[in-house]
């Protein structure tokens, strides 16, 4: 059986190319355009990686970030963030977060900025499953 | 006896005269000192300085007339009384021409003498207090000389040392006063000034009517205010001033004028310079964005041509078309970057033109209203019939209302409560204080209060790859050009109204 990835982003055209890539390696693309919506696929589906922009309406990428990584059962499950802010801002935000009373969260496995080469994408993707 | 004449000389030849008329003054109280001849009379007065002389007329050598002219040439306050013989009146006469005080007839009586030395002593107690006054005068002119000196010295160090350029003229406007603050913002020495030049010859023409204000404000007796001008100097430099301008007046009488003047060239240059920080700031910060915006436009490409690439490679069609609209969806993007970064960052010059400003809304409510239905919107308008043609800038409205109404749509897009009947509602009025108030309100997400602070700085967006960022912000600068204003309400969950007010004009404005 293949191993399921899920690709959240609110940009279709994003999810196209991630899921492009996803399929093109033999894996299975799963697909979800807000955080909310991400996290219902995560409990139904029991995906093996996530590939996560931040960076969407509503705030709702850093909240599933912070709930995959704050979740006792979920911590476990690698997270490719793929989001057009920089690694730096991402984690200054993440770290301002926790001083205002958030649980401590652990940095994502792997942090692409866009834009990315399909192949360093699915280098990424294979790094987080073996 | 008299309190002013306390000294009497007594000088007569007849030694029997002089021994009873001492008798009787030292009885009187008086110091008395005599004298057997004129001579010897001059030389006892020198000695003894009395306050009154009593001499005999017929004397042998010296008489008492050559007595009287000696005494009154060596102290002419000193008072002399002339004895006569009976009935000498003739030389009594010439003697009161020569200045004595008095004359007593021989035999002398005592009340007589008393009276004459009494009146003796009055005139003597009016000569000194007159002397007194004279000399107190004198001290007090001197006084009030020093006081006025130094008054004007201060008031001339006062005028000199003032930062501000002070210059006074008279009441035909020819300078007067220029003080060092003066020649340092005009770049002209005083001499080059004082009664050469006019006011009006420094001033610029734009400023040549400001020479009625002050004579007008003498007579209506309002009071001036400050204004900022700009002045030119003598090197032809233009010269940022606050200026005051008032008349000096005397007993409603205007004397002249006097301006005030503050250099406000380094204020300006500091003011110049902070701007231009938060010009760079402001680049800095477009520059991050406009990066962020192309960031994601690339990656969009990227995926566009892979998808190609795959599609050539595997001769997939679905693959090439997926991956050729993704790169056309791309292209659309890009240009609107492109777009929005040139409206913000273009000058434009206003163009008032007549327009009906609810037909715009309307415009705009059919250009949306395909995409309200997609997200099941409906748009309302509210819109005041006393409006019809008037001047304002069409295309401003219409760029402000559709980002707007765009905005608001979204709003309703974004929100979570599905069981809403999403409603956004475009309001016009007309106010009566020349401007056009346009509301635009959504029952939308509504903004958190750190999203309503971040909502006009610039790439600041809440619909991830549905917006720039750059929306309000040219709105903004837009309506700012328009010398209008907009502001914004929104409560979480509840919605949010934005209210535009733009001023218009009933004529073309010049």
């Amino acid at each position: 059986m293949g191993k399921k990835i899920l690709v959240v982003d609110d940009d279709p055209d994003v999810r196209l190319f991630s899921v492009t890539v996803i399929e093109e390696n033999g894996y299975i693309p799963l697909e979800a355009a807000d955080g909310e919506q991400g996290m219902q696929i995560i409990k139904k589906e029991h995906p093996d990686l996530v590939i996560l922009d931040v960076l969407m309406p509503k705030e709702s990428g850093v909240r599933l970030f912070r709930e995959i990584k704050t979740d006792a059962k979920l911590k476990k499950l690698p997270v490719i963030v793929l989001s057009g802010i920089a690694k730096r801002s991402f984690l200054r935000s993440q770290k301002a977060l926790t001083e205002f009373g958030g649980a401590p969260v652990p940095e994502p496995e792997v942090y692409l900025e866009k834009p990315v080469e399909p192949n360093e994408l699915a280098d990424a993707i294979r790094s987080q499953l073996p | 006896m008299n309190e002013i004449i306390r000294k009497i000389l007594i000088i007569d030849d007849e030694e029997a005269n002089v021994r009873v008329l001492s008798l009787t003054l030292r009885c009187d109280g008086y110091k008395v000192v005599c004298a057997l001849s004129g001579e010897e009379g001059l030389e006892v007065f020198r000695k003894e300085s009395p306050d009154l002389v009593l001499t005999d007329i017929k004397m042998p050598g010296m008489d008492g007339i050559e007595v009287l002219k000696h005494i009154k040439k060596v102290s002419p306050d000193t008072e002399v009384i002339i004895i006569t013989g009976h009935g000498d009146i003739d030389n009594a006469i010439e003697a009161l021409k020569f200045g004595a005080s008095d004359f007593i007839n021989k035999p002398i009586r005592d009340k007589i003498l008393a009276v004459a030395i009494q009146r003796a002593g009055e005139r003597l107690s009016i000569k000194r207090q007159l002397a007194e006054y004279t000399v107190t005068l004198e001290q007090k002119v001197q006084q009030a000389t020093e006081e006025l000196r130094r008054q004007s010295n201060f008031l001339t160090r006062l005028i000199r040392s003032s930062n501000d350029g002070i210059v006074a003229t008279d009441k035909d406007l020819n300078i007067v006063i220029f003080n060092p603050g003066a020649e340092r913002i005009f770049g002209y020495t005083a001499e080059e000034v004082i009664r050469k030049q006019k006011i009006t010859d420094l001033l610029p023409d734009s400023l040549k009517n400001i020479m009625a204000i002050p004579i007008r404000r003498a007579q209506s007796g309002t009071e001036a205010l400050w204004q900022e001008q700009t002045i030119c100097g003598k090197d032809q430099q233009c010269i940022p001033v606050r200026l005051y301008v008032t008349s000096l007046t005397e007993k409603e009488h205007v004397m002249g004028t006097v301006f005030f003047f503050q250099d406000l060239r380094e204020i300006k240059r500091l003011e110049d310079e902070l701007v231009h920080a938060e010009r760079l700031a402001a680049i800095g910060q477009t520059v991050a964005g406009v990066a962020h915006g192309i960031k994601n436009i690339l990656h969009g490409f990227k995926g566009g041509s892979y998808l190609v690439d795959l599609g050539i490679a595997k001769n997939d069609q679905e693959k090439l078309t997926k991956g050729w609209d993704m790169i056309q969806r791309n292209i659309v993007r890009t240009s609107e970057l492109v777009l929005d970064l040139l409206s913000y960052s273009k000058e434009r010059a206003l163009e008032f033109e007549p327009c009906e400003p609810n037909r715009i809304v309307q415009e705009i409510c059919d250009m949306m209203q395909h995409l309200a239905e997609q997200y099941h919107v409906e748009l309302v308008t509210d819109l005041d019939p006393s409006m019809n043609e008037i001047y304002m800038d069409p295309a401003v409205v219409h760029q402000c209302l559709s980002n707007l109404v765009s905005n608001a749509v979204d709003a309703c897009l974004f929100d979570h409560d599905t069981s809403k009947h999403y409603q956004v509602r475009i309001r016009t009025q007309r106010c009566s204080d020349g401007y056009i108030r346009f509301e635009i309100i959504d029952n939308g997400t509504g903004m958190s209060p750190e999203v309503r602070r971040k909502l006009f700085t610039s790439f600041f967006s809440t619909k991830g790859h549905r917006g720039t960022g750059l929306g309000l912000l040219v709105t903004r600068k837009l309506i700012q050009e328009h010398n209008g204003t907009i502001t914004v309400a929104s409560e979480q969950g509840k919605g949010t109204t934005f209210v535009i007010r733009l001023p218009y004009a009933v004529s073309k404005p010049e």
